[in-house]
């Protein structure tokens, strides 16, 4: 046990790797910082404020006030912009609408509210509950018809329209609802495609339905009769505005509440995972599905009354596609992406009427690029962008920097403990002055004799080795008392067990020792 | 089938026959377990050695007894006994409080002062939010509303902060102001932070109050197994805090946070935590100054003494100014009492010998952790052995559950050697319940100051080892003494730190002859008290280790099972108590080393703590002072100068932890040096304590204080000590099965301390005439 200390090979002075002709990174180092060219308001400190939204627990655009990590100053942030815009984009279309002279344009934008609104209870199905049901446009429909034929035959005024459609609705939505629960996927779209292809063939040739008129007109409407063109479309654009805008309100109630986190938890082919974890998945569905099959339904009524009627295009097959065209562009699961989406199909596909069929080529090349380049939409670019900004990033870092070696000046401003940084720098300098320590002989030395008086070689790779930190350092687990021994890695964060490394089993601590030199001192030349 | 677990203790470590004594035990994955009582005869199974003898003994406990997994409370807090609900306020009032968060941001929510349930979402709370931002919320069972501050809270440094609710205007209004001053927190004025946000919300809701207790840091939440217990515990600092039936108005606050007189109106409680000291410390009552008498009681010992907001740098100790010292520290990972429900009740019986025994408790398998020992030492009820082992308990508890290898990243350059962790470890370093030791930092990385056996510890039952030195370490450790002693068939008996404590200089007068530990490190006052006594009125003491004498503890006469401890200044120290924070809130005492209050331990046992360095032992070589006549008796059946070239502990009898004569500490000027190590890698460094400045050269192979001493000193009325000054000493003895040199001399100091009159060598002290 005593023997004398194994020598091994020559000195090297550590200070080497420190002098100016040391090896240094070649990096070129630009200057950083990003000047704020817009205002912050700082904090409230000592005064009192604070709004609230009516009858929520909710402060207006979530205003919060952090600590300017690099002037400390306090300052409010805006965490959620989406108000601003939404009320000055709505504001924008009120306002320009009286100015607008093209009855197309107001009569397009009249259809704009009525499948921005569609596609907002649409997309509580298809982007909240994540089920791929193409039966809304026929749950409209059914609510379009019924109504226009109560409305017809039985004198029902334009104000009920929309209540008995919703009517039309929960009854239609509830029977839709039952085979979501049972059926997924592509079934499910095939299921509810079916089904408005049912409706389709069954009001075109239905005589009740207006197989002969093409359609079911004569509804009563809510148009004052007396008004002229312009007004009675100003007046339709406004109302489909109402419309689009109480979707709005319906889409944000149930999304941003419980019932909306529920089905977020619960997305197709994750149904066990949230079962386990005590949600409901199936009731929830069934929730979503007849809430917005009424509003659906509350939508189709409206139809009725604006359209004075309903037509058997309402199922048609080319409609659900321009549909999904509106959700695929504007971006699955965002209130914003279902009306601009909305917006930029309808503006397309009314609009530019002359141009016959080559617009919705257009529309289908526009769905296209959307699909091909953008991950979820218009409305899924600021996170792309971010995400390709990052990559950028790192690439650019990776030709620059060295591995665990000094950081840039753009990896210091992302770090907030400035001791890290020297740390970096000193790590490198030991590191690259340690592995050239590393020889056959100092592994015998080791090898030979793992704890006691070594070399000063073999002594500064062990200081290096032994004083580092906790995450993933190497240790041993005795698995059987003086017979078997493993290596595991500490986890450096309690509470969390260390991890086996490897399979391996060491007969003696002597060999579990120099079992772990050997795995640091590869970890050392990988470095 | 789960994995069976069985964790216990007991909750009396130290017992007479005849004691009654109560077993806790938890069992998870069966419902029965069989124990049997054992005598505990050597604990350390290194091959080299005896290994693990036991021997079972009769008794009525041995047989199966239900048992059932039973939950620890974590955490500690402030209680408030409220039985007229006069904190259970539903109109208008303001909760307040000065706090000085140090995880503010820890990404779960932290209660501060309320009546919240956090199962039923009723009742209200001033907390902070998972953010880190201060918040007041409350609820009326099926909705919660909340108020947030506008900035977040700064850790480490002191605030005012305060919510109060106007049942008119349904409105709630935080106030929040920092407290910073040129002492009280971790910066100073001139960094550019605002620490002020004033907030004014209107609440849906109205407070509900049912079952929920008024609680300092935490909130009760329910578990359908568990029952009741507390949760969103606090890190952090609360200084004096309480509660008015109104809404406060700015101005009010801002009154009562200056510190000045606080209004009488509408008072219903303001708990003074600077009241209640006296110069013996204080203990965990929170006084309610208020017209009710609302006094809350801490669980899981909030660490009192500390310094408040008001500190002013000048006062170092609670008991120079108590009113600045209101500072109440609270943890989320702290665990002192395990608080179980007896599993089942053992009498000692009167036929039992004195010595270390153990209940095993076994199911399943019996193997891995479906065994337990739980350690209990048995004294005499009446004295009659001429040796007595002094068994360090206190200094077992300083250890009990330390968590060095897993989150110290000073251990394997210390130690010199990466660890070896084993089953039981990685099982403790995953559950908090097993609370930590005196060498561990809470989760903020505060230092832990209390530590208790009434919980299982791990680390004191047999066969352990300390897994970051590789070597048996505290009590497996000294039972190679024991070994030893049954080994030699000496008449023993054992006694612990608690009844030298306790007792003082009668639990040790009986014995002629008494060993310490491998490592008696921590003393209380009244224990280095009575030793010194002993020793001086003719008691005889062989210090069987190293790094003994070191710390200064406390323990409070109701909870013996508590012992404090504050490491600052020097001294090997796993960490560091904070300005203004050196002394024991138990008995007002200055805690840390015993050297720097006046009684280095070379004052009494000749020796005292000079390195470390674990991952090598040496041997001993005789000094020539040992031929002196007077001594050279010890060393009577040892062959050649080296001695002790084996041992358990990495195979010498000089290692781990070593001590050194010292005339400059006091250290008795007749001492003698029998024998001395050297040699000792430069992993063994001189103690800090011992080097005002650094400079290269401190190691082992340079530094000639890095060494073992075995001395050897005379005291009055024939007393005597022997000491080995080194950790590794106790491990050597069971070498060839206890046929060694070093069990050999040891031998010889026993023998010749239990006759009684002089000791051998006494008459060899006449003036040398030599001629060689």
């Amino acid at each position: 046990m005593f023997d004398k200390v194994w020598k091994s090979a020559a000195w090297k002075n550590p200070q080497d790797v420190w002098s100016s002709a040391g090896a240094r990174s070649k990096a070129a180092l630009h200057p950083v910082g990003r000047l704020r060219w817009y205002y912050k308001w700082p904090a409230h400190s000592s005064n009192l404020w604070r709004l609230r939204y009516p009858f929520t627990r909710r402060n207006v655009l979530r205003l919060r006030g952090v600590y300017n990590p690099k002037s400390l100053r306090a300052e409010k942030t805006i965490v959620d912009r989406r108000p601003v815009y939404w009320v000055l984009g709505l504001a924008a279309l009120a306002a320009i609408a009286p100015f607008v002279e093209s009855s197309t344009l107001l009569a397009a934008g009249a259809i704009f509210g009525i499948y921005a609104a569609i596609n907002l209870c649409w997309m509580l199905i298809v982007g909240t509950a994540g089920i791929f049901s193409l039966a809304s446009p026929a749950v409209v429909g059914a609510a379009a018809y019924g109504s226009a034929y109560l409305s017809i035959h039985y004198g029902l005024p334009w104000w009920a329209l929309p209540f008995v459609g919703s009517g039309f609705g929960l009854i239609f939505g509830t029977l839709i609802a039952l085979p979501a629960t049972r059926l997924d996927g592509f079934y499910y779209a095939l299921l509810t495609l079916g089904i408005n292809e049912l409706c389709r063939v069954y009001v075109v040739q239905s005589k009740l339905f207006g197989s002969a008129t093409g359609g079911l007109y004569g509804a009563d409407s809510y148009f004052p009769e007396s008004w002229s063109e312009n007004h009675q479309l100003l007046l339709g654009f406004y109302a489909c505005m109402l419309l689009m805008i109480g979707a709005l309100f319906l889409y944000r109630f149930v999304n941003g509440t419980r019932l909306g986190r529920i089905l977020r938890a619960a997305p197709e082919k994750k149904e066990a995972f949230a079962e386990a974890t005590g949600i409901n998945y199936r009731a929830a569905r069934i929730r979503v599905f007849i809430i917005s099959s009424i509003a659906l339904g509350f939508i189709g009524g409206f139809y009725a009354a604006h359209f004075r009627g309903a037509s058997p295009s309402l199922f048609s097959f080319d409609v659900v596609l321009l549909m999904l065209a509106m959700i695929v562009i504007g971006g699955l699961g965002r209130a914003e992406g279902a009306v601009v989406g909305t917006l930029i199909v309808i503006f397309l596909e009314k609009y530019f009427l002359e141009w016959g069929p080559m617009r919705l080529i257009l529309i289908g090349f526009i769905m296209m690029m959307t699909v091909l380049f953008l991950r979820n939409g218009l409305f899924g670019t600021k996170l792309q962008f971010r995400a390709w900004r990052n990559k950028k990033k790192s690439e650019f870092r990776s030709t620059r920097s060295e591995k665990g070696g000094e950081m840039l000046p753009e990896e210091a401003t992302e770090t907030a403990d400035k001791d890290q940084i020297y740390f970096r720098r000193f790590d490198k300098m030991q590191r690259d002055y340690l592995k050239g320590l590393i020889d056959d002989d100092v592994i015998e030395e080791h090898r030979r004799r793992p704890l006691g008086q070594h070399s000063e070689q073999l002594e500064r790779l062990l200081v290096y080795f032994r004083r580092a930190g906790q995450v993933d350092k190497y240790a041993i687990t005795m698995t059987k008392p003086f017979k078997e021994y493993r290596i595991v890695a500490l986890s450096g964060q309690r509470g969390v067990a260390p991890r086996l490394v490897d399979d391996k089993i060491y007969t003696s601590e002597n060999e579990a020792y120099h079992a772990v030199f050997l795995r640091r001192v590869q970890d050392l030349l990988e470095s | 089938m789960a994995q069976i677990k069985i964790f216990g203790y007991c909750d009396r470590l130290s017992v007479k026959p005849g004691d009654a004594m109560n077993f806790m035990v938890s069992a998870d994955g069966t419902d029965r377990i069989s124990a049997q009582l054992v005598r505990l005869i050597h604990g350390d199974e290194h091959p080299t050695g005896p290994g693990f003898v036991e021997r079972e003994i009769q008794s009525t406990a041995n047989r199966e007894w239900p048992a059932r997994k039973q939950y620890t409370q974590v955490g500690s807090f402030l209680r408030v006994a409220d039985p007229q609900n006069r904190l259970a306020l539903s109109e208008s009032f303001t909760v307040y409080a000065y706090i000085q968060p140090t995880l503010p941001a820890f990404n779960v929510r932290q209660a501060l002062v309320g009546r919240w349930s956090i199962d039923r979402n009723e009742g209200y709370c001033l907390g902070i939010n998972p953010k880190g931002y201060l918040e007041f919320w409350m609820g009326d069972g099926t909705e919660v509303d909340y108020v947030g501050a506008e900035i977040p809270l700064v850790a480490n440094v002191w605030y005012f902060v305060a919510a109060s609710y106007d049942a008119q205007t349904r409105r709630v209004t935080l106030y929040q102001e920092g407290m910073l001053t040129r002492y009280n927190s971790l910066l100073s004025k001139v960094t550019p932070y605002d620490y002020r946000s004033h907030v004014t919300e209107p609440m849906r809701v109205k407070p509900r109050n049912q079952d929920a207790p008024f609680i300092v840091s935490g909130a009760q939440d329910w578990h359908e197994l568990r029952g009741h217990f507390i949760g969103q515990c606090y890190c952090g600092k609360i200084d004096r805090h309480g509660v008015y039936a109104k809404a406060l108005s700015r101005e009010a606050l801002d009154g009562i946070r200056s510190g000045r007189e606080l209004p009488k109106d509408g008072l219903v409680a303001h708990w003074d935590t600077t009241k209640g000291y006296d110069a013996r410390g204080i203990g965990d009552t929170v006084l309610d100054v208020g017209p009710h008498g609302l006094h809350s009681v801490g669980y899981n010992k909030p660490i009192r003494g500390q310094t408040g907001w008001n500190w002013n740098g000048r006062e170092d100790c609670f008991r120079l100014a108590p009113e600045q010292y209101g500072g109440i520290e609270f943890h989320v990972d702290v665990m002192i009492d395990s608080n179980w429900e007896p599993t089942f009740a053992f009498t000692v019986p009167e036929s039992l010998r004195s010595g270390v025994y153990a209940m095993r408790l076994r199911a399943g398998d019996g193997t891995g952790l479906a065994e337990e020992y739980v350690v209990f030492f048995v004294r005499a009820a009446q004295p009659k052995a001429k040796v007595a082992m002094l068994i360090p308990t206190a200094s077992y508890l300083a250890y009990a559950n330390e968590h060095l290898s897993f989150d110290a990243q000073i251990i394997q350059p210390m130690a010199g050697q990466p660890p070896i962790v084993a089953e039981i470890d990685v099982e403790m370093y995953k559950n908090q319940e097993f609370g930590l030791s005196t060498y561990d930092r809470f989760i903020d990385g505060k230092g832990v100051c209390f530590t208790s056996y009434r919980r299982p510890i791990v680390n004191m039952r047999p066969k352990h080892r300390m897994s970051s030195m590789g070597c048996t370490w505290q009590f497996p450790a000294d039972l190679s003494i024991i070994g030893w002693l049954e080994a030699m068939a000496y008449d023993y008996e054992v006694l612990t730190d608690e009844d030298l404590h306790r007792e003082g200089l009668a639990a040790l007068a009986p014995y002629k002859c008494v060993l310490t530990g491998s490592h008696p490190e921590y003393f209380s006052e009244p224990m280095l008290d009575a030793s010194e006594d002993y020793i001086e009125s003719g008691g005889r003491l062989l210090y069987m280790g190293g790094n003994g004498f070191y710390w200064c503890v406390g323990f409070r006469d109701d909870q013996p099972w508590i012992m404090e401890v504050r490491k600052l200044d020097s001294g090997s120290r796993a960490w560091e108590a904070k300005p203004g924070e050196h002394y024991l809130q138990t008995t007002g005492e200055k805690s840390g080393l015993w050297k720097n209050r006046g009684r280095p331990p070379q004052k009494i046992l000749g020796v005292g703590f000079t390195a470390e360095g674990f991952e090598e032992s040496r041997p001993f070589r005789r000094m020539p002072d040992s031929y002196h006549r007077t001594v050279s008796w010890i060393m009577d059946g040892v062959e050649g100068e080296v001695f002790g070239d084996f041992g358990l502990a990495r195979g010498g009898a000089a290692g781990v932890e070593l001590d050194r004569y010292d005339l400059k500490l006091g250290t008795p000027p007749h001492t003698k040096i029998l024998a001395s190590s050297g040699g000792h890698s430069d992993n063994y460094i001189l103690v800090v304590e011992d080097v005002v400045y650094m400079h290269p050269g401190f190691g082992g192979t340079q530094e000639p204080k890095v060494r073992a001493d075995v001395t050897y000193y005379t005291a009055p009325n024939h007393g005597a000590v022997f000491s080995t000054g080194s950790i590794a000493w106790g491990s050597a003895l069971p070498h060839n099965n206890f046929d060694n040199n070093v069990s050999r001399i040891t031998k010889n100091v026993v023998d010749a301390f239990l006759k009684d009159g002089p000791l051998p060598g006494w008459g060899w002290i006449a003036d040398e005439k030599q001629w060689r």
